[in-house]
């Protein structure tokens, strides 16, 4: 037994399969169902229009809030159980997006059960 | 020994889920995306687990003592990432049936040259991102056991290298998944248990920083990097020695591994490039990112390297090739956003607590350790101990895991990518990657890692993320215009993080745009992919291989739901297209 070498068992045409250099380089595209592309092309345009609007949103929760906190200065005053306002404003990101994703997902899932 | 008893537990059960993974491994795509059968929920948790890295366990808390309240904006822009990755990138990069980043690339451009000059992006981004979490893994063992720091490295680099090797992304998937739940936990307890056991007065303290000037008792500090401090008045310090030192007014250099004893009642100095810490510059909501005055530019630059550099990090581009079709992927982006809010509710408690009971660290410039120093100051007993040891041990969790998705990411870069080759080849990549990664990181000892993080990030926004949007949501894009976005972006970040680290000392908003690239290199690599492509021609098949990416599977996943007004004969042609397609990309994968 030792020394016996050890072959993988396989049919003939996974061996050949095997044996043969995988294909590197250019392929072509694979040409879309003229029906899928219909809708694949509804779908992008759909997905597009969605996408832009919470993106649009969640720029302006990002770029919006450091803005709104370096303009308003008295918010380090105000205090909620102790802790200064404008240090709580940089935790308000979490629930929001939190929700901005679940309204996507849910929008985004509906096109496609459409 | 409480550190080995905690740390050995987690390094275990690493190594029994990667034996675990074993069993079932066949082909590369085994191996590289677990043959895309993880559930979204699963997924998350392992995307969670990956991406909370030791700079977020460690690193959030540690920034905050150091840069100030502001730096709760890198967390922000680490979750948000997910968000745009939700809208953007998932369904369609899992529907273009891609293995890894350079694949889909040349699934939508057909270029061969971009797609090698996408996998040495990978290989870049992953080296800089991975280095660092080596070299947390050595420095953390070193500040808690008295073990050398290359001890701590190299069994980092051996317990990865082996649970990958051995069991390859399904293992990965289970060990991120668990750990992901062990880091919340190990987070969020210690910081509820510090929050009860500080005093009213402490937390008091906490929550109204002052000015951090004056030593309120005797306070040794020890160096571990050399830092530039900024003398106020002439301060008579001790060595450890026994010696007396003056430290003259204005600027003195302090070397690594020195260690001073300002005496009670000293003025403190100021770190260059650090705000004062608990100053109004300190405590603003505002990222003022090298004390150089610019508070909204430096949040601004923060924000869009994270939220754009997350969509673009490869290895976590390659765990949305692990599930099951567009929809989980979208499904693991949305769950994800959840996941690591909840988590990064915590690390501002670490920083605030932080700042009042280890200020010294904000001086030695060990600022990622500020986390595991905690419990000990709170309580000094057997029970700091014990969290102490429980954080290190999540500590060691998180580099842990996030190693496994980047050593992954990077042997498939090189042994699918650019050098293709069987599921063995892929097992001593992985090993010889990671001995090449322990090696460099002996030698970045000294480097800030925050810096190589940064740059990791940045050059992922700057070429993966207009690389993606451009290449899944326009159909104009060609490989030409690719190839030029992706130089110039690398080109433009490197520049700025190699005049940071080794130029001259650039002042104000230039010296941000330095050290944190992203508004200047993520416009112009967009504007060069438009640009050069709009000069050329995209080949004919350019759209439909775009359409290909937004067309879910739904007729595949519900066979008995076909599309109405669709004639059997149309289902058997479009089935025999896809079929063939899926035996084409099958071939390229299995062996």
């Amino acid at each position: 037994m030792a020394g016996a070498k050890r072959v993988t068992v396989m049919s003939p045409s996974t061996r050949l399969a095997h044996a043969r250099r995988r294909v590197r380089g250019r392929w072509r595209v694979p040409r879309l169902d003229p029906a899928d592309a219909e809708r694949a092309l509804a779908l992008y345009r759909a997905q597009r229009a969605r996408g832009v609007a919470a993106l649009v949103l969640l720029a302006a929760l990002l770029f919006g809030l450091p803005v709104l906190l370096s303009g308003w200065a008295t918010l380090e005053q105000w205090r909620l159980v102790g802790i200064p306002m404008s240090w709580l404003a940089l935790l308000v990101p979490y629930p929001v997006m939190m929700l901005l994703a679940a309204w996507q997902l849910r929008r985004a899932e509906r096109i496609e059960d459409s | 020994m409480f550190t080995v008893i905690a740390v050995a537990p987690v390094v275990l059960v690493t190594l029994l889920i990667g034996l675990r993974g074993v069993a079932a491994m066949r082909t590369t795509s085994d191996f590289l995306v677990a043959s895309r059968g993880v559930s979204p929920l699963l997924n998350s948790a392992a995307v969670s687990g990956e991406y909370l890295s030791a700079a977020s366990f460690l690193g959030v808390a540690g920034l905050m003592v150091k840069d100030g309240v502001g730096a709760l904006w890198y967390p922000v822009g680490f979750a948000a990432g997910y968000l745009v990755m939700l809208v953007l990138v998932a369904a369609p990069m899992r529907r273009s049936g891609a293995v890894t980043v350079p694949d889909f690339v040349e699934a939508r451009l057909a270029s061969p040259a971009l797609r090698r000059l996408a996998a040495i992006v990978v290989l870049m981004i992953c080296a800089l991102y991975l280095v660092p979490q080596f070299r947390t893994a050595g420095l953390v063992l070193m500040a808690i056991s008295d073990t050398p720091y290359w001890v701590g490295v190299v069994i980092a680099g051996a317990s990865v290298s082996a649970t990958l090797a051995l069991g390859g992304m399904r293992a990965a998937t289970y060990v991120q998944a668990f750990q992901f739940v062990l880091k919340l936990v190990l987070f969020i307890v210690p910081a509820l248990w510090l929050v009860l056991q500080t005093s009213a007065a402490t937390q008091d303290e906490a929550l109204r920083p002052v000015g951090f000037t004056e030593f309120a008792t005797d306070t040794p500090v020890s160096f571990e990097n050399d830092v530039v401090l900024r003398i106020p008045t002439a301060t008579t310090v001790q060595t450890d020695d026994g010696q007396q030192r003056v430290l003259p007014a204005g600027t003195v250099q302090v070397a690594e591994d020195e260690t001073l004893h300002f005496p009670q009642g000293a003025q403190v100095p100021r770190v260059q490039g650090l705000p004062e810490l608990g100053g109004s510059d300190w405590s603003g909501p505002l990222l003022n990112l090298r004390d150089a005055g610019y508070p909204m530019l430096g949040t601004i630059a923060v924000l869009l390297a994270t939220v754009l550099g997350t969509m673009g990090l490869p290895h976590v581009l390659m765990r949305f090739h692990t599930s099951s079709d567009g929809r989980a992927a979208r499904r693991t982006a949305a769950f994800t956003v959840v996941l690591l809010g909840l988590f990064y509710l915590f690390p501002a408690i670490y920083g605030a607590l932080g700042r009042v009971l280890v200020p010294e660290l904000y001086l030695s410039g060990m600022t990622d350790s500020v986390v595991v120093a905690l419990p000990a100051r709170v309580d000094p007993s057997w029970v700091g101990t014990m969290f102490t040891a429980l954080l290190t041990a999540g500590a060691f969790a998180a580099f842990l895991a996030t190693s496994l998705g980047l050593l992954l990411a990077l042997s498939g870069a090189i042994s699918h990518d650019l050098v293709p080759g069987g599921l063995r080849q892929l097992r001593i990549t992985v090993v010889l990657a990671a001995v090449v990664v322990v090696l460099l990181a002996f030698a970045a000892r000294q480097l800030d890692a925050g810096i190589l993080v940064t740059w990791g990030f940045t050059v992922a926004a700057a070429t993966f993320c207009p690389l993606l949007v451009l290449g899944i949501w326009w159909s104009r894009l060609t490989a030409t215009g690719a190839i030029w976005g992706v130089l110039v972006g690398l080109g433009v970040t490197s520049t700025g993080i190699l005049i940071t680290l080794f130029g001259p000392a650039v002042a104000g908003w230039l010296g941000i745009l330095a050290a944190q690239p992203a508004p200047l290199a993520v416009p112009l690599a967009f504007l060069t992919m438009v640009l050069v492509s709009l000069r050329g021609r995209p080949p004919s098949w350019a759209m439909t291989a775009m359409l290909r990416l937004h067309l879910d599977e739904r007729h595949d996943a519900r066979p008995g739901r076909s599309l109405p007004g669709r004639s059997r004969t149309d289902r058997s042609t479009w089935l025999t297209r896809r079929w063939s397609t899926a035996r084409r990309k099958g071939r390229r994968l299995v062996r």
